[in-house]
C-alpha cells in the first residue's frame, strides 16, 4: 500500500502536466505550420493513430521526451533526436554490427510518425516498397564500389521484376538477401551475402536447387569448405539474374559454354584441380559447339548432357554420361538410338593418342592440300609469269 | 598439220563442245558447289565474323542447314543422272571415253611445265649440255605437246570432282544420318568423316577458286570468262590451238564427208 502511495505521489505532478497528444496537436495538427525554413511540421494525427505507435497508445512526448514537463509553448524549436532503442534495444543491439550503424537512421528505412506492421502495403519496409527505400541512397547518394549500375540492374532482374511486374511479394527484394538490421559488407564472413553462404541464402526459396546442388560435384566441394567451387551467382549473376529464355541472361543456352568455361577453360584452376582444359575447347571444336557459337537454341551445350544444379562424375550411375545412361542422355535429341550408342571418345583433344585415324587422316589432307594447292600455284605462275614477261607462246 | 587443212575451215566457225546435257549438269553441279560452300564453310570458320553475322540467329542458321542437304541432294541427284549419262547415252560414252586417263597425260603435265619453265632452254642458251640438246631437241620442249579433246588439266578436274563428289556424299550422308553412323560404329568414325568433309571441301574450294578458274577462264586467252559453258561452242580456232589431237581427227572426219559442208554454214565471216 505504501507503495502505490508512493508511486501517486511521484507520479502525480507528472500527470498533471503532462502534455496529451491533443495539446501537440494544436499547432501540430495545423496544416500550414511550418519552420522559417519552409519545414512542414504537420502532424496527420489519422495517419499517426492507426501506425503501430498510435495503436499501442505510445504518445507524442514518449518520444518526443525532452518535451515531457516543458510548459512554455511553442516550445524551443531544436528538440533531441528521438532514440528508438531506449524500447528497441534488441533491434539496436543488432544495428551495432551493421555496416549501416551511425550511417543509416531508424526513420530512414521505417519513416517517423507513420510507421506501419511491416505486412501493411502502406509500411515503407512492406516488400514492394523495399527496393525503393534502399534505392533512396544506393542509386543516388551513396556509391559503392560497384556503382549505382550494379544496383540499378536488381529492378529489371527476374527477381525484381517479379516485385514489381508480378507482384510477387515473396520475390527476393533487397534484405532477402542482405539482411534488415544486421546487413554486413559483403567481404564480412557472417554476411549473408558472403561467398560460403551464398548456396544457403538462395536455398532458403530455392530448396530443391540447393539439395540438388549440394549431392552434385561443386556442391559436394563446397561442403568440404572449398572456395574455388562454384555457387549460385558464378553462373547465374546476382542482382543481374534473368530468366534462362532471356539472351542476357548469363545462363542462356548458348552462353553456358563460357560459363562453364570460366572454370573450366582456366589453366591456373584446371593445373591445381587435374582437370582438362580442353574439355571447353573440343566442344567448342564440336558440331554442338560450332552450332551454339551461331545462336542455335537446339544443339547441346555443356548442361545438356552433364546437367547443371547436380553435375555428376562419369562413373556415378545417376550421372547422366555414366555410359549406362548415353543412350537415354543423347537419345534426348537423337531420337531412335540403340544402347550401343556413341560408344568412344568424346572431347578428343590429343588425336595421336586418342583417335589415330583422325590425326593420321588430318596429317594426310594436310600435306595432300599443300601438294596439291602448291603444285596448282606454282604452275599457274609459271606459265603466267612465261606468257606474259618472256613471251613464251602456248 | 599441213596448210592445206589450215584453210579447210573458217577460223570463226563454231562448234559444239558441250552439249545441253553436259552444260546443264555443269550449271547445276555450280549451282549445288557454290550453295555448299556458303553454307558450309560457317561450319569450318565458324570465328569469322562474317558467317556470325550472316548466319548468327536460330532462324538463318537453321536455313543454311536446310540450304546444305538441300544442295546436297542435288548434288546426289546429279551424280547418280551423270552415271546414267556416261553409261547409256551416246555423247555420254563418247565424253567418258576421251576423259579417261592415259599415259600421255602425265607426259603432257610434264612437258608443258617445262616448256613454259624453259630450263632447258635457258641451259642451252648459256652453252651448257649443248651436245645433248642438239642429239635432242625433245628436251628443249620447244613446242606445248598436242593436246586431245580434254587436255591433261580437264582430266585432272573431271576425276578430282569424281573422287571428290563421291568422298563428300559418303561422309556427308554419314553426318547426316549420325543416328545411324554413330550406332554401328564407334564414335571416332563420325569424328573422322567430319574431319574428311572438312579438308575435302577445302581443297575443293582451293581447287575451283585456282585451278578451274585459272585454266578455264582467268587465264590471258579466255580472261575475263570462256563463254562455253553457256553456248557450248567452240570456235575452230580454238580447237586447232587448245585441242590439235581433236581438231585434226575433226578435219579427217570432213575431209571423208566432203569439205564443203562446213564453209557453207557459217563461212561468209572473215577472220578479224
Amino acid at each position: 500500500m505504501k507503495r502505490y502511495l508512493y508511486l501517486i505521489i511521484f507520479a502525480l505532478p507528472f500527470y498533471l502536466l503532462a502534455q496529451s497528444n491533443e495539446d501537440c496537436l494544436t499547432c501540430h495538427g495545423d496544416e500550414s505550420i511550418k519552420t522559417p525554413e519552409r519545414q512542414e511540421l504537420y502532424i496527420n494525427n489519422d495517419g499517426f493513430s492507426i501506425s503501430v505507435h498510435g495503436k499501442a497508445g505510445i504518445s507524442c512526448i514518449d518520444c518526443h521526451s525532452d518535451l515531457k514537463g516543458v510548459q512554455d509553448f511553442p516550445h524551443s524549436e531544436k528538440l533531441k533526436k528521438v532514440s528508438c532503442s531506449e524500447c528497441h534495444s534488441d533491434v539496436y543491439e543488432k544495428m551495432k554490427n551493421s555496416i549501416h550503424f551511425k550511417k543509416v537512421e531508424c526513420k530512414n528505412c521505417h519513416g517517423s510518425h507513420y510507421i506501419y506492421e511491416k505486412d501493411n502495403p502502406q509500411s515503407f519496409i512492406y516488400p514492394l516498397n523495399i527496393p525503393r527505400i534502399c534505392e533512396e541512397c544506393h542509386i543516388k547518394k551513396v556509391r559503392i564500389e560497384r556503382g549505382f549500375e550494379f544496383i540499378k540492374l536488381y529492378d529489371d532482374s527476374i527477381h525484381g521484376r517479379a516485385l514489381t511486374k508480378s507482384g510477387l511479394i515473396y520475390s527476393a527484394t533487397c534484405v532477402s538477401c542482405h539482411g534488415s538490421h544486421d546487413i554486413r559488407a559483403v567481404s564480412s564472413k557472417d554476411s549473408n551475402v558472403f561467398r560460403a553462404n551464398i548456396p544457403y541464402l538462395c536455398g532458403n526459396c530455392h530448396k530443391g536447387i540447393l539439395q540438388d546442388y549440394l549431392e552434385g560435384v561443386h556442391g559436394k566441394d563446397f561442403l568440404k569448405g572449398n572456395t574455388d567451387v562454384p555457387v549460385c551467382i558464378d553462373c547465374h549473376g546476382e542482382h543481374d539474374i534473368y530468366p534462362i529464355d532471356q539472351p542476357r541472361s548469363k545462363v542462356y543456352h548458348t552462353k553456358v559454354p563460357q560459363v562453364c568455361g570460366k572454370c573450366h577453360a582456366n589453366e591456373i584452376l584446371a593445373r591445381k584441380y587435374g582437370y582438362s582444359i580442353f574439355r571447353v575447347l573440343t566442344y567448342q571444336k564440336s558440331f554442338h559447339g560450332i552450332a551454339t557459337s551461331y545462336g542455335d537454341l537446339r544443339t547441346a551445350n555443356c548442361a545438356s548432357c552433364h546437367d547443371y544444379h547436380n553435375i555428376r562424375k562419369s562413373s556415378d550411375p545417376k550421372s547422366p554420361i555414366h555410359p549406362d545412361n548415353l543412350s537415354k542422355t543423347c537419345g534426348k535429341c537423337h531420337k531412335g538410338v540403340g544402347r550401343d550408342f556413341a560408344k568412344g571418345k568424346i572431347h578428343v583433344w590429343e588425336e595421336k593418342k586418342e583417335n589415330i585415324w583422325a590425326y593420321i587422316v588430318r596429317k594426310f589432307y594436310t600435306i595432300m592440300i599443300t601438294v596439291i594447292i602448291g603444285g596448282f600455284l606454282i604452275f599457274i605462275f609459271v606459265e603466267l609469269y612465261a606468257r606474259i614477261k618472256r613471251g613464251v607462246k602456248r | 598439220m599441213s596448210q592445206e587443212n589450215l584453210n579447210l575451215l573458217d577460223d570463226n566457225f563454231e562448234i559444239e563442245r558441250m552439249n545441253l546435257a553436259e552444260r546443264v549438269q555443269h550449271i547445276v553441279l555450280m549451282v549445288s558447289f557454290i550453295i555448299l560452300i556458303i553454307t558450309g564453310f560457317p561450319l569450318l570458320f565458324f570465328e569469322w565474323k562474317f558467317w556470325q553475322v550472316l548466319f548468327g540467329s536460330p532462324i538463318s542458321f537453321y536455313i543454311r542447314g536446310l540450304l546444305h542437304r538441300i544442295s546436297a541432294v542435288m548434288l546426289i541427284g546429279l551424280s547418280i543422272f551423270h552415271i546414267f549419262y556416261v553409261i547409256f547415252s551416246k555423247d555420254g560414252k563418247e565424253f567418258f571415253r576421251a576423259m579417261i586417263p592415259k599415259w600421255k597425260d602425265f607426259r603432257d603435265a610434264f612437258e608443258t611445265f617445262m616448256h613454259y619453265f624453259g630450263f632447258t632452254r635457258y641451259l642451252k642458251s648459256r652453252g651448257i649440255l649443248t651436245k645433248f640438246f642438239e642429239k635432242n631437241p625433245y628436251w628443249l620442249f620447244n613446242e606445248l605437246p598436242k593436246y586431245d579433246r580434254y587436255d591433261f588439266r580437264q582430266k585432272f578436274e573431271y576425276w578430282a570432282v569424281v573422287w571428290g563428289s563421291f568422298v563428300m556424299i559418303l561422309t556427308g550422308l554419314a553426318m547426316w544420318f549420325v543416328e545411324f553412323t554413330i550406332s554401328i560404329f564407334p564414335l571416332w568414325v563420325y569424328d573422322v568423316c567430319r574431319i574428311i568433309h572438312s579438308y575435302e571441301a577445302i581443297l575443293a574450294f582451293l581447287a575451283i577458286i585456282i585451278w578451274h578458274m585459272y585454266n578455264v577462264h582467268l587465264n590471258p586467252e579466255a580472261f575475263p570468262m570462256s563463254k562455253i559453258w553457256l553456248t557450248g561452242k567452240i570456235t575452230v580456232r580454238e580447237l586447232r590451238e587448245r585441242h590439235p589431237l581433236e581438231y585434226e581427227r575433226f578435219i579427217e572426219k570432213l575431209k571423208k564427208e566432203g569439205i564443203s559442208d562446213g564453209r557453207n554454214s557459217k563461212g561468209n565471216n572473215p577472220e578479224n
